[in-house]
């Protein structure tokens, strides 16, 4: 579905993706870990197109999209909800939702995109808090609102970075739920995650990050034991 | 929505009022009024994406000019469109250059901009330099309340260009725009055609005003066409009135410009003080403008 090769970003001196090549296939749930400033964020950044690489070629479902604006990208279907909450803090949970319902495909209708909005409120539990502004919602219903809003540009890739961050355990454990039901859906999946417990429920298959490298890949059990990962990530953050 | 129906409907019933004494200056101050309400909700337009242009005022002076020096062949109406598509095409052109800058630094060059304007219409020919250049009134002056009647129309368009936009789907494009261009994007917000297509609009529409003024002053001068003050008096009113609605520029346009015109008639120029401690007061305690104090709910954006 997604396919990555030679990914490179450099910012001056550092060297944030070093020539990243991963996959992400049909209908799974990728998880990508890694220590902070590994270059994870830096690498759903340049997915979803925010940032451009200085080499490398990003796929997907076949096309060439390395040079491709971001509105673009979500059109073809690449959804990403963002680490740091960035709602529309002037506009009801309900109107935020429009936005990426009416503009994530293109010609969809007002009509149509009320019902995808009315879907995905359903789906994510934001009934309750649909009339209210963003900006006063708590930092659960932020997070909802976040993944709420990337599902209605109803993707069929969609990248979360960190959306578990911040939250209790019992929370986490409900939006890893609504991560399943999401993927239920028909809709594949790419997060990135801090909490192991998350990754090991959630995840088919992992990526490790370091140094803006992959260091290791294959399922958690795998990944877990490899030496290389423990030394990079388990070992300095012990 | 009720209150903009109502101002409409009494500019219209208004020249039939007995004014007495007072009527031409009433109808002078009104039709001034309308055309910078007009102007203001124009301004709103764009600052609805986001951006803050001190270029309306030029917009409004290249609307006057493109007006005045096409009317005498083209006759009253093609050239107030004329006005508003040569005002509309600049911005294009500005808009490509600079729409990808962000606040302060698309602020600066629609400044800039206006500079640059003012200067080219100064030393042209054809627009008759720092001389200036004498406008014929309105349909030749055939209908003594043509240029009232088109003043109520440019308010009536711009009216209906911010309603119908606050209405549609694109009010969800502008205002995510406003609040988050990354966001906005990723979420498949074209955000650059939106500006451009905001600004574009936003602009014929003050060429538009611009061209009615020039046929109610009957004559154009640089330093007034393009002036600071208007690209200031375009952004007050929208705050003044309450930002990013339709019922504060307007009913914030009337309210200033006939508070200007009293205040002008009391304390001439002192006018600019009291002008200022207006607006100083409206951000200090009704920073969301007029509009607070008609919200009937916290977040009611769409009056």
């Amino acid at each position: 579905m997604l396919r990555v090769t030679g990914l490179t970003k450099r910012f001056g001196g550092v060297v944030a993706a070093r020539e990243v090549s991963l996959e992400v296939r049909a209908g799974e749930i990728l998880a990508v870990i890694g220590p902070n400033g590994a270059g994870k964020s830096t690498l759903l950044n340049l997915l979803s197109g925010l940032l451009r690489p200085d080499a490398g070629r990003i796929e997907f479902l076949g096309q060439d999209i390395t040079h491709t604006p971001p509105e673009v990208r979500a059109w073809k279907g690449l959804g990403r909800a963002f680490q740091i909450v960035q709602p529309f803090h002037e506009m009801t949970v309900r109107e935020n939702l429009m936005v990426g319902a009416l503009y994530g495909k293109p010609g969809t209708s007002l009509k149509a995109a009320r019902q995808v909005v009315e879907q995905v409120i359903e789906l994510t539990g934001l009934a309750s808090k649909a009339e209210t502004e963003a900006g006063e919602l708590t930092l659960l219903e932020d997070k909802r609102l976040e993944l709420a809003r990337a599902l209605c540009t109803q993707p069929k890739l969609l990248l979360l970075d960190e959306v578990m961050a911040g939250l209790r355990p019992a929370e986490a454990m409900e939006a890893v739920e609504l991560v399943r039901r999401t993927q239920a859906s028909g809709v594949t999946v790419l997060f990135i995650e801090h909490l192991m417990p998350v990754v090991r429920a959630l995840a088919d298959r992992v990526v490790v990050m370091d140094y803006g490298q992959v260091i290791a890949e294959g399922p958690y059990e795998a990944v877990a034991a490899n030496p290389k990962v423990r030394e990079a990530y388990l070992g300095r953050s012990a | 929505m009720m209150l903009a129906g109502v101002l409409l409907f009494l500019a219209l019933v208004l020249p039939g009022l007995p004014l007495g004494q007072w009527r031409a200056f009433t109808l002078d101050t009104a039709q001034f009024a309308f055309l910078i309400s007009g102007l203001a909700l124009a301004w709103d337009l764009l600052a609805r994406t986001g951006q803050l242009s001190l270029a309306h005022g030029a917009f409004f002076g290249l609307g006057a000019y493109a007006a005045a020096l096409s009317a005498p062949a083209l006759g009253t109406i093609p050239a107030l469109l004329i006005g508003g598509a040569v005002a509309a095409f600049s911005s294009l052109l500005l808009g490509l250059a600079t729409l990808r800058l962000q606040g302060m630094y698309f602020a600066i060059a629609t400044l800039a901009f206006s500079e640059v304007m003012r200067t080219l219409v100064l030393k042209a020919q054809f627009t008759g330099g720092s001389i200036g250049l004498p406008v014929q009134p309105a349909f030749g002056g055939a209908y003594p309340l043509g240029g009232y009647y088109l003043a109520v129309a440019v308010l009536a368009i711009c009216t209906a260009a911010s309603l119908l936009l606050s209405r549609s789907r694109f009010h969800y494009a502008m205002t995510a725009t406003r609040q988050g261009e990354a966001v906005a994007r990723v979420l498949g917000v074209p955000v650059v055609r939106v500006k451009l297509l905001t600004f574009t609009i936003s602009a014929f529409l003050a060429g538009l005003a611009g061209g009615v003024y020039a046929m109610k002053t009957l004559f154009l001068s640089p330093y007034d066409a393009f002036g600071l003050g208007r690209a200031v008096e375009a952004l007050v009113i929208p705050i003044f009135g309450g930002l990013y609605t339709t019922t504060g520029p307007l009913l914030g346009g009337l309210i200033i410009v006939s508070l200007e015109t009293w205040l002008r008639l009391r304390i001439g120029e002192g006018y600019l003080v009291v002008y200022g401690v207006v607006l100083v007061l409206t951000i200090l305690f009704l920073p969301k403008g007029l509009m607070s104090l008609f919200a009937r709910r916290k977040g009611a954006r769409h009056a």
